[in-house]
């Protein structure tokens, strides 16, 4: 699928850090080399196979934890094989990566391979983000629910929330000003993660007090989604 | 001379080899065989800690067993700065005793999710893990909001005993099967920890790069 | 009576003895309920000193005690249960590792077993340390008595044994006996002219996971048993995470899965040997040509 997904916030890949992420079924070993360039690899080493989220980041490479082959930000190309340090690896050793690009505050990653991926949507004016939700739903039961109102304040009135397209979502005010923006990162066919990007500002002193809200209001959004994914597929607990 | 009854694979001997490695202590390692001779069950050891369990600490003949309070014992002696046990300050007290606490629910919890998978012993395993995810959503929340207040500790401005009872048992949640990909708020204090001076690893657990 | 093997799992699996629970830990009271080749195992030891293995409803028709383990054959056993030459020397001292569970097909854990890569990180500061890290060529033929053998495999290492306190390049041979059957010898550290034996018994449970049974044999020199146990279990407690972060966890066995180097000379010898062999429980076998 040619489309940009986000997989996490900027400021969540530290540099000398590893994240380990899903999309759409896809491990991902998501890294910031030490010059600033982001990278979402196949989270799979091409020589034994083990998960390069296990390895570490040392500047320009991510060094795999296994045999310590040492493959180069950007490329993928493996430039050391500790075992034979005399030998230039062949140029067929290298990780599989994907399209990845931060902005606006988010690290997009787009699966396609072969084809020349054309620019993320933006999103206009975030100015902070919500942390993160973890849904064990799959997307369409996160947008459904979702779509019934977004219960960011403690009356009983529910924001309107309406859908930009499949996996994107604002909720706001009356005269659909989006308070806030919600990114659907499908993660498996029944797992969904909530990105929230928010577009005014307030004072520091009130930042968290804000953030905690949202973190509440979308911890609702996820108990609610997986009760009604957990109804769906008579299942009582969720996978 | 601090002498520590010990053993590889436990992740509670490991909070107290981490503390002290912290700390830059120098101490004896006793190993006691748990697998599959059971050592911990002999009389002599049992003389030493009557619940049977490692880890046991021996400090120039004070015995004190379990490691929550080896840990609030070794950070709190003399010339130990106050910042692994927090003792003057009351809210970071409190704070730290609180994540005392969740360090024993989630070594309850996944110890037993580890030993179904590491030792073929009986559990629902179904239950245990789906305990483990909403420890591990609380933990995760709790630091995010730490990072997003600048700072990134448990319980404090500074590492703290917190920090060093409740990593082990997330980094051996995997050992249970337990899955981590949902918290990464959680894998970038792990990095942290990690690179504390004088970290050491475990066998299940490995060392970060240096950071910048 | 034999037990249904409706999964048609391959002869030379199914008619063959494998480690099933290890002596000591059934002695200390302990009921296991376990598996072999995706079928269901409970073995428990009786008052009377006798060992008891079902299989659901079916009791076990061949079950026997070897190096310190039960092994138990779910077919018609067509050969004894393996055995160790060096090992069944009467001074020998033998030792038992313990057993411990790995959720990865065991045959990607006798070749992480045979694999001298990766000493020098995953045993960092034991069985190998930077810049000791490139591995010279060694020898990999067939072994006499079936399976392969590797040879002049020379390690640099800084703590070869819990006897030894300081580094030296060690001489290693390999020998797979069985497909989930791997044996490592090196030389003694006190009498150079014996070999010390250490084994590692895999019990494929299903295709995807195994329990790790360790076995090791030493000459009778200063033997400590609590800390050669520690030992292992340590060195294995390393292995373990870097196996169940393997994926596929079953072992391709189509060269074209996985970029091989020099260094893996022995695990590309495996992998063919077990094509020829024909074992597909825990393996994904090669594409038809």
């Amino acid at each position: 699928m040619n489309r940009w997904f986000a997989v996490a916030r900027g400021t969540e890949v530290p540099r000398r850090h590893v994240g380990h992420y899903l999309l759409l079924g896809q491990e991902l070993a998501v890294w910031r080399s030490d010059s600033g360039a982001i990278n979402a690899w196949e989270n799979r080493c091409p020589h034994r196979g083990v998960r390069l989220t296990l390895g570490s980041c040392e500047g320009e490479e991510l060094r795999c934890r296994y045999h310590a082959w040492r493959f180069a930000s950007v490329s993928g190309q493996c430039t050391l094989i500790p075992a034979h340090p005399g030998q230039k690896p062949a140029s067929t050793v290298r990780v599989r990566v994907f399209a990845a690009v931060e902005h606006d505050g988010f690290i997009w990653v787009n699966l396609a391979q072969g084809e020349s991926p054309t620019a993320p949507t933006r999103v206009a004016h975030v100015l902070d983000s919500t942390r993160s939700i973890f849904v064990d739903a799959p997307l369409y039961a996160v947008r459904e629910t979702l779509l019934d109102g977004y219960p960011v304040d403690s009356t009983a009135s529910r924001l309107a929330v309406w859908s930009k397209d499949a996996y994107c979502l604002s909720a706001g005010n009356p005269d659909h000003a989006a308070l806030v923006t919600f990114l659907l990162q499908p993660v498996t066919d029944f797992q969904t993660v909530i990105h929230g990007a928010l577009h005014t500002t307030v004072e520091e002193t009130a930042r968290l007090a804000r953030l905690r809200r949202h973190n509440a209001a979308m911890g609702t959004v996820r108990d609610e989604a997986e009760r009604r994914a957990a109804a769906a597929t008579g299942g009582g607990a969720t996978a | 001379m601090i002498r520590l009854y010990d053993h590889e694979l436990s992740g509670n001997c490991y909070k107290v080899r981490l503390l002290l490695s912290l700390l830059g202590e120098q101490y004896e390692r006793v190993p006691v065989d748990l697998h599959p001779i059971r050592e911990n069950r002999t009389a002599w050891f049992l003389a030493l800690n009557p619940h049977g369990q490692v880890p046991v600490l021996d400090d120039s003949g004070f015995v004190l067993c379990e490691s929550n309070a080896i840990l609030v014992y070794l950070a709190s002696r003399p010339g130990v700065p106050d910042q692994w046990y927090p003792r003057n300050d009351v809210q970071a007290l409190g704070r730290t005793a609180r994540w005392l606490e969740f360090a024993t629910r989630l070594s309850g919890i996944i110890s037993a999710a580890r030993n179904h998978d590491l030792m073929q012993e009986q559990a629902d395993i179904g239950a245990l893990r789906s305990k483990a995810r909403s420890l591990l959503r609380v933990l995760d929340e709790h630091l995010w909001f730490t990072e997003q207040a600048g700072r990134g500790w448990l319980a404090g401005e500074a590492p703290g005993v917190a920090d060093v009872a409740c990593f082990p048992w997330v980094m051996l949640s995997g050992e249970g099967g337990i899955d981590r990909l949902p918290w990464p708020a959680i894998a970038r204090w792990t990095d942290r920890v990690k690179r504390l001076p004088g970290f050491v690893p475990m066998s299940g657990v490995f060392p970060a790069s240096p950071g910048l | 009576m034999s037990i249904p093997n409706p999964g048609r799992i391959e002869p030379v699996l199914w008619d063959d003895w494998h480690p099933v629970a290890e002596l000591a830990a059934l002695r200390h009271g302990r009921r296991l309920d376990t598996g072999l080749l995706g079928r269901p195992l409970t073995v428990t030891l009786r008052a009377d000193g006798a060992i008891d293995a079902c299989s659901g409803p079916h009791a076990l028709p061949h079950l026997d005690t070897r190096y310190g383990f039960v092994w138990a054959c779910l077919g018609a056993p067509v050969r004894d249960i393996v055995k160790f030459a060096a090992a069944d020397e009467p001074d020998r001292i033998p030792v038992t590792g313990g057993s411990m569970a790995v959720a990865a097909s065991g045959l990607r854990a006798v070749e992480n077993f045979l694999d001298l890569g990766h000493l020098g990180y995953v045993h960092q500061g034991y069985l190998g340390e930077e810049p000791h890290t490139d591995i010279k060529p060694y020898t990999v033929g067939p072994r006499e008595g079936g399976g392969i053998r590797a040879t002049g495999c020379r390690v640099y290492q800084p703590r070869p044994s819990p006897a030894d306190t300081s580094g030296y390049e060690v001489d290693y041979i390999y020998e797979v006996h069985r497909p989930y059957i791997v044996v490592l010898y090196k030389a003694n550290p006190v009498d150079r002219t014996r070999m010390d034996l250490i084994a590692l018994l895999l019990q494929p449970v299903s295709e995807e996971s195994c329990v790790a049974h360790s076995f090791m044999s030493y000459p009778p020199h200063d033997v400590n048993e609590k800390s050669v146990r520690g030992f292992q279990q340590l060195i294995f407690g390393q292995d373990r995470p870097i196996l169940e972060n393997q994926l596929p966890k079953r072992l391709p066995l189509d060269a074209k899965a996985e970029i091989s180097v020099r260094a893996d000379s022995s695990s590309a010898h495996y992998r063919r040997w077990l094509s020829q062999l024909g074992v597909r429980f825990g393996a994904i076998p090669q594409a038809p040509a």
